[in-house]
């Protein structure tokens, strides 16, 4: 072991995250050898097109990897081995459900990969050797661009299975996320002083900035409700309440925060019904097997089938859950590399978030910090509110699982807060 | 390259490759996954590292995982949750389905088929060819048929509620739960018995209990290995895999003169005819109908001289085509026609109803008659007529037991229920004693066994296209009957000569065996 992590070091972070990579390149292939020999032995027919997003994969990283070497970069190399290798696994599990079957013939499925890459060498760019800091000028911006987005999904934006998309199923809401985490560190850090003021333990930011606070906060929170987004916006408050924490280290911000959470998710599913139902599933499923039940059962009912090591990527049936390729993927992930694949698959998560965090410790300004610790929050608050939901073991959000759902906003928008993470990691 | 590719996943080797990629995979997956757990990291922070926070989120997704885990490994505990799956998991080899086929016994609790431990579509038939076509087979390509279908149900567990305890044992003990048993009234020894006097021969047997309508043996030949049913469904010259005893369909000859006799003293006809050596012309235009015995003398050149008048009795003792004829004019349409529908030949007889279903018999065939003319050459089992062995053993069956006509069954669990009332208690009584004389000085003369008083009735069916197809009908003893035995030799020639015999030794077995001295159940 020590051995190893001689030669690792030796290697560089970018040697290390390189040497990731390949293994993670290397499972990747033997998992499209599984499908492609299920899929043949079904049909006797090699399809090119849908292999393309895999071969981007295998040409697009190494060249992002070559670039961070030429750039210089010295970041976390867990972090950016996590990324890519999360992100391997996804390409895996939509090919195996078929989202490329359609080839270049709908381009909507094949172009988040390569703009997601690109997005990953914008969010290194803008937040690497320190540029962070410049970024928290943009504060106010970003929270104008977040409330512009939101009222055009508010004006223009079509109902379509209790989500809402814009023209051509998409969903710009995912953009959001970044934006406000980039407002809200610039805000914060610049009133840092005051929200840090406690009483044995108990914060109590003067009035002023408070009120400043959740003034400025309500107007997306409100545009979220009448997106009906219940999702989004428990994702946001999840962030905010872990960004406060941050910026003040008082548990006490976590304890609140979790009551407010909790009776806020209460107080939600009285007056929504959507959120309601949601609510009485999640409760008992077995109240409405065939309606309501139907799909978080299929879900469970496909992890049950896959039981402790899997039934074998492309040998499972994880079509029987409903939308599985979105908000449900995680059912189709565990159907087919069991419990087992699971708990490796949720220790790289623990690891990129805890990757994120030790980064934003060692960032010099309180602004990169606390927008290091607000983007590692949305990732891991939406991976957990999603692997949650999907076990049941909180009502179900509808937000997707980073890196793995399908959905090209989701997939564009998560590369780039891991590139502004990866920027961010970089010790100068 | 994709076509060798092709062919060695489609080889013996195509699913261990596929579980070594499985493998390689969750391997390959770990050594990734610690590689990143304990890639080195950034130098930790002055102010802090978020120590909190890091073991907040690794925390909540362990919480997840344990959650996850008490459905993924645990869920069989939760009996909602393994109906749901029972019931809508469409995945076809799913473990709550892989519960291990019930057996199929027969009366004493012999076993008919038996399940194949490991093999979830494996069975064991020690009958063999013997049993094949009222068993059926249960085979993964040929599918599910006869009684291994309609009891599907039971066999494969769905029947019982039990289920979901029997899941949670299995996935504990890594065997598969079993399906419940059913008792069938079938005798082993009677049916391997009937296989092997068949020897090869086509035919069918069926062998019942007139009071329970309880079937002993059913048996078709040629028989069939329900193991590899491929290449009797194959075989169109022999026909193997077809049921002759429920589906076969042939003209019933002299065995209907049973039915043509309970008619008439049942209705009370004129009994005593004149019966020429010429025959008898029902109208102008047909063809006369004569005795065998006509021809019989023809060829040895002499004339035969004719029955003279004779009685019912001695009609039935002689099998007279020329009598029978007669009566079957005189009875008429009306009573005919109603007759045909007490001893339901025109419909398909129900022998099995089960948790999946019912298996019937082929129907008969007669003609909706109107014209009392056209009887003629049906009342002696001639002409437009039809039956299956099913049929005629439950008419047999019906004037064992008083009149009374019982549903045949194959199930000991199915409730005993009679059809209809063929004939009169005292019909019944008088035809038993015709019957007993048409063995004892008549065309049965064979099967006369001495103490068993056998009752019973020849057939000589003329099929166009070959030879006669033989009958024999009986049951004993004559007072109060315990058994009844069909026979029916396809192209066998004389029903005395070719199918007599084979119910004669089976009626030895089941005298044998303590069928026809010991009473049956009845209905209540």
């Amino acid at each position: 072991m020590s051995r190893k992590k001689k030669k690792k070091q030796a290697l560089g972070p970018v040697g290390t995250a390189t040497g990731l990579f390949l293994l993670s390149a290397f499972a990747v292939a033997c998992a499209c050898l599984a499908i492609l020999g299920v899929k043949l032995s079904n049909a006797p027919v090699l399809q090119v097109e849908p292999l393309i997003p895999l071969a981007v994969y295998a040409v697009g990283v190494p060249l992002i990897l070559l670039w961070l070497k030429l750039s210089g970069w010295k970041g976390d190399a867990g972090l950016v081995g996590a990324v890519f290798l999360l992100c391997g696994i996804g390409l895996v599990i939509q090919f195996r459900m078929g989202s490329f079957a359609q080839g270049l013939a709908k381009p909507a499925a094949m172009l988040p990969l390569p703009l997601g890459l690109a997005a990953f060498m914008v969010g290194t760019l803008l937040t690497g050797k320190g540029r962070g800091a410049w970024l928290a000028k943009a504060g106010w911006l970003a929270y104008l661009v977040a409330l512009g987005v939101l009222a055009a999904m508010l004006l223009l934006g079509r109902s379509f299975r209790g989500g809402t998309y814009l023209a051509g199923n998409l969903n710009p809401s995912e953009i959001v996320k970044p934006l406000l985490v980039l407002f809200l560190a610039s805000y914060l850090s610049r009133h840092q002083k005051a929200f840090s003021e406690t009483q044995k333990g108990i914060p109590v930011p003067p009035l002023h900035a408070l009120l400043g606070l959740v003034a400025l906060w309500a107007i997306p929170m409100l545009m979220t409700i009448a997106l009906k987004d219940l999702g989004l916006m428990a994702l946001l408050n999840a962030v905010l309440i872990v960004m406060l924490f941050a910026i003040a280290r008082s548990t006490g911000y976590l304890a609140i925060g979790l009551a407010a959470v909790a009776a806020a998710g209460f107080g939600v599913q009285l007056i929504s019904a959507n959120a309601r139902t949601r609510f009485d599933v999640w409760l008992n499923p077995f109240a409405d097997p065939t309606g309501k039940g139907w799909q978080i059962l299929q879900a469970l009912a496909a992890m049950y089938s896959g039981g402790l090591w899997g039934a074998g990527l492309g040998a499972g049936v994880p079509q029987s859950v409903p939308i599985v390729t979105s908000d449900f993927v995680y059912a189709a992930v565990a159907e087919e590399i069991g419990l087992v694949g699971c708990a490796l698959l949720l220790i790289v998560y623990a690891t990129l978030f805890s990757r994120g965090l030790r980064a934003a410790g060692a960032t010099k300004t309180p602004f990169e910090r606390l927008l290091c610790v607000g983007l590692t929050a949305s990732l891991a608050t939406q991976t957990i509110f999603n692997v949650a939901g999907v076990t049941k073991a909180l009502p179900m959000t509808g937000i997707t699982l980073p890196l793995i759902s399908h959905g090209g906003s989701s997939l564009i928008t998560t590369l780039l807060i891991a590139g502004m993470l990866t920027g961010l990691s970089d010790r100068k | 390259m994709l076509e060798r590719l092709m062919n060695l996943l489609n080889s013996d080797v195509g699913p261990d490759l596929l579980r070594a990629l499985k493998v390689v995979f969750l391997a390959v997956l770990a050594v990734a996954t610690f590689g990143i757990l304990y890639a080195p990291t950034v130098k930790p922070g002055k102010v802090t590292s978020y120590g909190l926070l890091r073991v907040l989120f690794a925390g909540a997704l362990f919480a997840v995982l344990i959650y996850q885990a008490t459905w993924q490994i645990w869920g069989y505990t939760n009996p909602d949750f393994v109906k749901f799956m029972r019931r809508y998991n469409r995945r076809p080899d799913a473990a709550e389905k892989q519960v291990m086929r019930g057996p199929l016994l027969d009366r004493r609790g012999m076993v008919l088929a038996a399940p194949v431990i490991g093999d979830v579509w494996g069975r064991r038939y020690p009958l063999g060819a013997a049993a094949a076509h009222p068993l059926g087979y249960y085979h993964s390509t040929y599918g599910i048929t006869a009684v291994e279908r309609v009891c599907d149900p039971t066999l494969s567990g769905y029947a019982i509620d039990k289920r979901d305890e029997a899941l949670g044992k299995m996935l504990f003990t890594q065997r598969a739960a079993e399906g419940e048993a059913v008792t069938l009234t079938l005798d082993q020894r009677l049916q391997q018995k009937a296989y092997e006097l068949l020897a090869g021969r086509k035919g069918a047997v069926v062998v019942m209990r007139p009071r329970s309508g309880a079937l002993l043996a059913l048996v078709s030949s040629p028989g069939f290995d329900p193991l590899n049913p491929a290449e009797a469904i194959r075989d169109e010259k022999n026909t193997p895999a077809f049921n002759r005893a429920v589906q076969g369909r042939y003209p019933p000859g002299s065995t209907f003169k049973i039915l043509m006799a309970a008619l008439a003293i049942e209705k009370g006809l004129p009994q005593v005819y004149a019966c020429p050596g010429q025959g008898y012309v029902a109208g102008s235009g047909t063809p006369p109908i004569r005795d065998s015995e006509y021809y019989a003398y023809q060829r040895r050149g002499a004339v035969w001289p004719g029955w003279g008048r004779i009685g019912l009795k001695d009609a039935t003792v002689h099998s007279s085509n020329v009598y029978f004829a007669q009566l079957g004019v005189a009875s008429g349409p009306k009573a005919f026609n109603d007759m045909m529908a007490k001893a339901h030949i025109r419909e398909p007889l129900t022998y099995l109803r089960a948790s999946g279903g019912e298996l019937k018999s082929a129907r008969g065939h007669v003609p909706e008659v109107t014209k009392a003319r056209t009887i003629a050459l049906l009342a002696i089992g001639q002409g437009e007529l039809l039956t299956t062995p099913l049929h005629v053993a439950c008419f047999t069956a019906a004037v064992a037991a008083d009149g009374r006509m019982m549903r045949p069954r194959l199930c000991q669990a199915e409730p005993i229920e009679e059809m209809s009332r063929l004939c009169s208690v005292k019909t019944a009584e008088q035809l038993r004693a015709i019957l007993r004389e048409a063995v004892s000085r008549g065309t049965g003369k064979g099967v006369d066994l001495p103490g068993l008083n056998v009752c019973g009735k020849t057939g000589t069916a003329q099929a166009p296209g070959g030879e006669d197809h033989a009958w024999f009908t009986c049951f004993a003893p004559q007072r109060k009957p315990n058994i009844v035995v069909t026979v029916l030799i396809e192209r066998g020639g004389f029903g005395a000569k070719a199918a007599l015999p084979v119910a004669r030794a089976l009626l030895q077995e089941a005298d044998r065996l303590g069928y026809v001295r010991i009473g049956e159940e009845a209905a209540p």
